[in-house]
């Protein structure tokens, strides 16, 4: 049983689109949705345009599935109180996401619990509306 | 020797051994002539470069103003704003095709031309609707523009040089540009753009008779730049095609080094590459 939990499924009919935010689309993440994953961190790659997190999420009888999580940019996690050492692996850490559209182990990053219980965020929305609604 | 293994593949393809005639000096093993090193050197004998000391020195009038500094686009009317369009033009087939279908691939929850997320560039004019700052730098002869999004580098040549020849200039995400000042305004004509993935909004296309004209001004005591765009492109869209858009002057900013790299982005889901990572690690 995989300790997911989706927290919000707020159906806005909207198109998420080409981000300006990032550099390259979001269409496949569900930003009207919220996962929670815990799990410990395998992964950590503070780089332009994009950081990442590899996260081993624990799941029944000793399995685990691996999430990659995308991040913004550096510049702009800095302005959010992130480092590069914000994070290394093997940290135990609590990650909300707007997951992959089909389920699979992916997701767009919107805060993290880290092992000192301090929170670090996005600055994306948290209330199911998508960043960019195209008005075609 | 260089000559002989020429002269013996040439014949081995059945090709005719005889050498063409307009060989230029080999490359030798060893030291180099001045002849040798000269031709390593891409040159335009004709006109001097943008950073030759001499055409820097050479008298102009004084431009209305320097947009050397670094910009940021300006979404205050929303995200949405990095779109060049609505309003749009009267789409041709292609591109009205690519309107209709960009949105409901995306709202089906894929990818629609997500070339940027495989690392090529945005290219003009969607570059300068990054979220990213952009560095200007202006010379008398030319403006050099940097992207903080993967240093996208475009070139405004301001020195009277003519646009390249077409036999010869090697077609650009950016495009060449030609800049004028005519009056408090900069003027700016480009073409010759790469359209090899290269979209527009999200995903029309661009083909070969693209080109964009830029009308430039500093407004708000130089801490706006307002940038009208008029593009054509006659296999695409009927007439002109406008969008103005707002910079402002962000002094407590720099541009860094980004590059895109494909094994970065098979770590990102919202990629192609990445979701691919993604689907192979769950099918194990």
């Amino acid at each position: 049983m995989k300790k997911i939990l989706v927290a919000m499924a707020l159906a806005i009919a909207a198109l998420p689109c080409g981000s300006a935010f990032a550099h390259h689309s979001f269409a496949m993440f569900d930003q009207t949705k919220i996962v929670t994953l815990k799990g410990t961190v395998g992964e950590f790659q503070w780089t332009n345009p994009h950081a990442w997190i590899e996260l081993e999420v624990p799941g029944a009888n000793g399995t685990s599935r691996r999430w990659g999580i995308e991040l913004n940019s550096p510049n702009n996690l800095t302005r959010q109180g992130w480092t590069r050492k914000a994070i290394k692996p093997g940290d135990k850490v609590t990650v909300r996401v707007s997951p992959l559209r089909d389920g699979k182990a992916g997701g767009l990053f919107l805060d993290i619990v880290l092992p000192n219980g301090k929170v670090l965020d996005s600055g994306l929305p948290k209330d199911g509306r998508p960043i960019n609604t195209p008005t075609l | 020797m260089a000559a002989a293994i020429f002269a013996a593949a040439m014949a081995a393809n059945g090709v005719s051994a005889q050498e063409p005639d307009n060989r230029v000096p080999e490359i030798p093993a060893g030291r180099l002539t001045q002849e040798q090193l000269d031709l390593l050197v891409p040159k335009h004998p004709a006109y001097l470069g943008a950073l030759a000391p001499a055409n820097l020195a050479k008298p102009r009038p004084k431009p209305p103003f320097d947009v050397t500094g670094t910009w940021f686009v300006d979404l205050q009317e929303g995200f949405m704003k990095f779109l060049f369009g609505p309003p749009y033009p009267k789409f041709r087939e292609e591109a009205q095709k690519a309107f209709e279908e960009g949105p409901k691939v995306m709202a089906k929850g894929q990818n629609y031309r997500d070339s940027i997320g495989q690392c090529f560039p945005p290219g003009m004019p969607m570059i300068m609707t990054r979220v990213w700052p952009h560095a200007f730098i202006q010379l008398p002869t030319a403006i050099y523009m940097i992207s903080g999004f993967n240093n996208s580098l475009r070139i405004i040549y301001l020195d009277g040089r003519d646009f390249s020849d077409p036999d010869l200039i090697v077609p650009s995400y950016n495009g060449e540009s030609i800049g004028r000042w005519d009056g408090d305004t900069l003027v700016v004509h480009t073409k010759y753009f790469e359209t090899d993935e290269h979209w527009i909004d999200l995903g029309l296309p661009v083909s070969d008779e693209f080109e964009l004209t830029e009308r430039i001004k500093l407004i708000e005591n130089g801490k706006v730049m307002q940038v009208e765009y008029i593009m054509t492109d006659p296999q695409n869209w009927e007439g002109e095609w406008h969008n103005t858009k707002r910079y402002n002057r962000e002094d407590h900013t720099d541009i860094n080094e980004s590059e895109c790299i494909l094994a970065n982005n098979a770590h990102l889901p919202g990629t192609d590459l990445g979701k691919a990572t993604v689907d192979e690690r769950d099918e194990k």
